[in-house]
């Protein structure tokens, strides 16, 4: 066999090809049936939705032409949407118990805190469960994360950024990418974030303080900086070899599709929005190179099955989106 | 029976392995050979599918990593029609065949059925909904922001008094008990709340020249009250805003977006039927209580005249004056009606504008 060859000795670099294959059409039917099926069952359907959703998209990206699946089942997500319920119950109930007694100071205090001590446990289910029910050429990857060592990282970041009046947001936002992606798996395959706090935050001042000046034609720019530091800061390690993850997005590429998507989701009066989608997930794949000398080959299967969806929906219910 | 050749994964290794597929019709199943040299072989019932674009992959649900994957269109028909005609096709799968005119079709009733919710249903909810929320709703309703709003006020006692015997004078048709305050404003503005408290700006007072503007101006007041107005308004929106995001917000953002500016415009035409309603009331208990009914139609063309200056909220979001003015002389062609000097009521007018 081929990978045999090769096991001793590091391979050229040669890039690798990351696409996406779905259609604005297709997308549309699955948008459209999952709409319908929500409102015909009074909104009880949306995990299964959501589920159907996710498989579709990660069903049409494709690294070297092999497709990423989704494994998570409206199922799941249904009864991590329920524990959802019931923990936001229970913090809701507090609060007005609280409220009941005529201790509104205290009740908003617990009530405020219990959110923040949320957001790190809704964050860390969240990545568990979606890496666990992600895969390619049939490995899993997965999320080797500890949570309470993030909690604890998350409250010291809340911290400092309240005492800075938010100027320590952007080392916090490094810190938590950093934490998070550095421990997502695929496989024997290693994901690692290299980005830095103080750079990240020079370049949201640059990008705000040009956007207010320009009236707000630098968006184009700085979103293209913001593309590229998370991007460009990230990279795959397995054992000696790597692949590094670049941007080659333009200002005038991420206007195309800005203005396209605006447009065609105005005129449409919201229909075109499956088309905006895809447009932008081609948009991703495409202005994503990946460079480096791994053997895709050779990848083994490391993680186990996870299926609790709850920090999942938590993570939907607090409207965080999925940051990858 | 139809074959192709595939990659096929095992779930252990990322190592693609390459494989001639066979679709065994006999035996029912996918079958094919590992680099190893397993003879391995899918049941039908055992596989699902994915296709997009020409990647078909097919999966165990008992060895859920494992994978073969085949980019031959003609293999991918020739599978799901098998699997369609052994009635192993899921029903989403098989909606998910229907293509692109079915699902804008299915799009364009969802839209309809929308429409007309909105149009028909939530408006007949919404009255059917205020008929069950007790009158006592609509007064602490009242009293609680009657109290918020006059704490900064200042309240003029004596216009006060005279507004409300002056009140005392009509036949208003009025279940609830009606209260009337005179606040001391230049602000041209007059407006009732649900509990029968009803509110006029001295700016407004100021304007009238004579005392059938003022039971013109009560007349459109205390009709807003009496057919419980506020509530109805609450009623509409709410259920008209919960039930266009329930069902936009779940397509996406910008739909429930357009959805409630949609809304909102919506709910100023309902707020416009509320004014004209209570304008044809209010000159009907004009002419029931012997007053001239000009009196409506003089009110509005000094507000109108005042508008230039600042658009007051008694008559923002309400239809064009004119168009009222011209409702209103409708009316009071096509009713008999008869009036005669009110030297009691032209006395407290008097008190009230002094």
């Amino acid at each position: 066999m081929e990978n045999e060859i090769i096991e001793n000795e590091i391979p050229e670099l040669k890039d690798y090809k990351l696409s996406f294959h779905g259609q604005g059409k297709t997308y549309f039917g699955i948008v459209i049936v999952n709409w319908l099926l929500t409102v015909i069952t009074l909104g009880f359907y949306f995990p299964w939705a959501k589920a159907r959703n996710l498989q579709f998209l990660y069903g049409s990206t494709a690294l070297e032409n092999d497709r990423f699946a989704f494994h998570g089942t409206g199922k799941e997500m249904f009864i991590g949407f329920l524990k959802s319920i019931v923990i936001f119950g229970v913090i809701y109930g507090i609060l007005f118990l609280f409220i009941y007694l005529d201790m509104t100071m205290l009740g908003a205090i617990i009530f405020y805190f219990a959110f923040i001590a949320i957001l790190p446990i809704a964050i860390h289910g969240s990545y568990r469960y979606r890496f666990s029910r992600t895969s390619w050429r049939g490995i899993r990857f997965g999320y080797r994360g500890d949570r309470s060592e993030l909690f604890v990282n998350f409250f010291k970041w809340i911290f400092f950024t309240i005492i800075t009046l938010g100027i320590y947001g952007a080392w916090m936002e490094v810190k938590l990418r950093k934490y998070l992606l550095s421990n997502v798996r695929a496989g024997n395959v290693e994901f690692k974030y290299k980005g830095i706090g103080s750079e990240y935050f020079l370049l949201n001042i640059k990008g705000y303080l040009l956007t207010i000046i320009t009236l707000g034609i630098y968006s184009f720019w700085w979103y293209k900086d913001l593309f590229a530091y998370y991007v460009d800061n990230l990279s795959l390690q397995k054992e000696n070899q790597q692949i590094k993850l670049r941007s080659i997005a333009t200002v005038g590429g991420i206007f195309k599709m800005a203005m396209g998507n605006f447009l065609l989701v105005i005129f449409t009066l919201g229909l075109g929005y499956a088309w905006a989608i895809t447009r932008t997930m081609n948009f991703m794949t495409s202005n994503i190179k990946l460079e480096g000398n791994m053997d895709l080959n050779t990848i083994e299967q490391t993680e186990d099955d996870y299926n609790d969806a709850t920090g999942d929906d938590l993570t939907g219910l607090l409207d965080i989106n999925f940051i990858i | 029976m139809i074959s192709t050749a595939g990659k096929y994964f095992d779930g252990i290794s990322s190592n693609p392995q390459d494989i001639e597929l066979l679709l065994d019709e006999i035996s029912a199943g996918l079958r094919f050979g590992t680099s190893s040299d397993q003879n391995i072989l899918w049941p039908i019932h055992e596989i699902t599918f994915q296709h997009i674009g020409n990647s078909l992959e097919i999966r165990n649900k008992h060895h859920s990593l494992a994978l073969i994957n085949v980019n031959n269109t003609d293999f991918a028909t020739g599978l799901i029609a098998f699997l369609k005609a052994k009635g192993h096709l899921t029903w989403y799968q098989r909606i998910l065949q229907m293509g692109f005119k079915a699902y804008l079709s299915i799009a364009i009733l969802i839209l309809g059925f929308i429409v007309a919710g909105y149009i028909f249903i939530i408006p007949w909810i919404a009255e059917k909904a205020v008929l069950l929320i007790p009158r006592h709703y609509d007064i602490s309703m009242g009293h609680t922001f009657y109290n918020q709003y006059l704490k900064d006020s200042h309240v003029d006692s004596s216009k006060t008094e005279a507004l409300n015997l002056f009140a005392e004078q009509l036949q208003l048709h009025n279940t609830l008990k009606l209260r009337f305050t005179v606040v001391s404003s230049p602000t041209v503005n007059a407006f009732s709340l649900p509990d029968g408290n009803i509110i006029v700006y001295t700016g407004l007072i100021g304007l009238m020249k004579d005392y059938d503007e003022l039971a013109g101006l009560i007349g459109h007041e205390v009709s807003h009250v009496n057919n419980r107005h506020s509530m109805k308004m609450l009623c509409r929106n709410l259920s008209g805003y919960l039930f266009i995001s329930a069902v936009l917000s779940d397509v996406n953002g910008i739909m429930a977006i357009i959805g409630d500016n949609v809304h909102n415009l919506q709910s100023l035409s309902y707020s416009r039927q509320f004014e004209r309603e209570a304008d044809e009331q209010g000159t009907d208990l004009m002419m029931l209580n012997g007053i001239n009914p000009k009196g409506m139609t003089d009110l509005f063309t000094r507000l109108k005249s005042s508008e230039k200056v600042s658009i007051p909220a008694f008559i923002s979001s309400h239809p064009i004056t004119t168009d009222r003015i011209e409702t209103i002389n409708r009316l009071i062609k096509t009713t008999p009606h008869q009036f005669k000097p009110n030297p009691k009521l032209e006395e407290l007018f008097l008190q009230v504008k002094e």
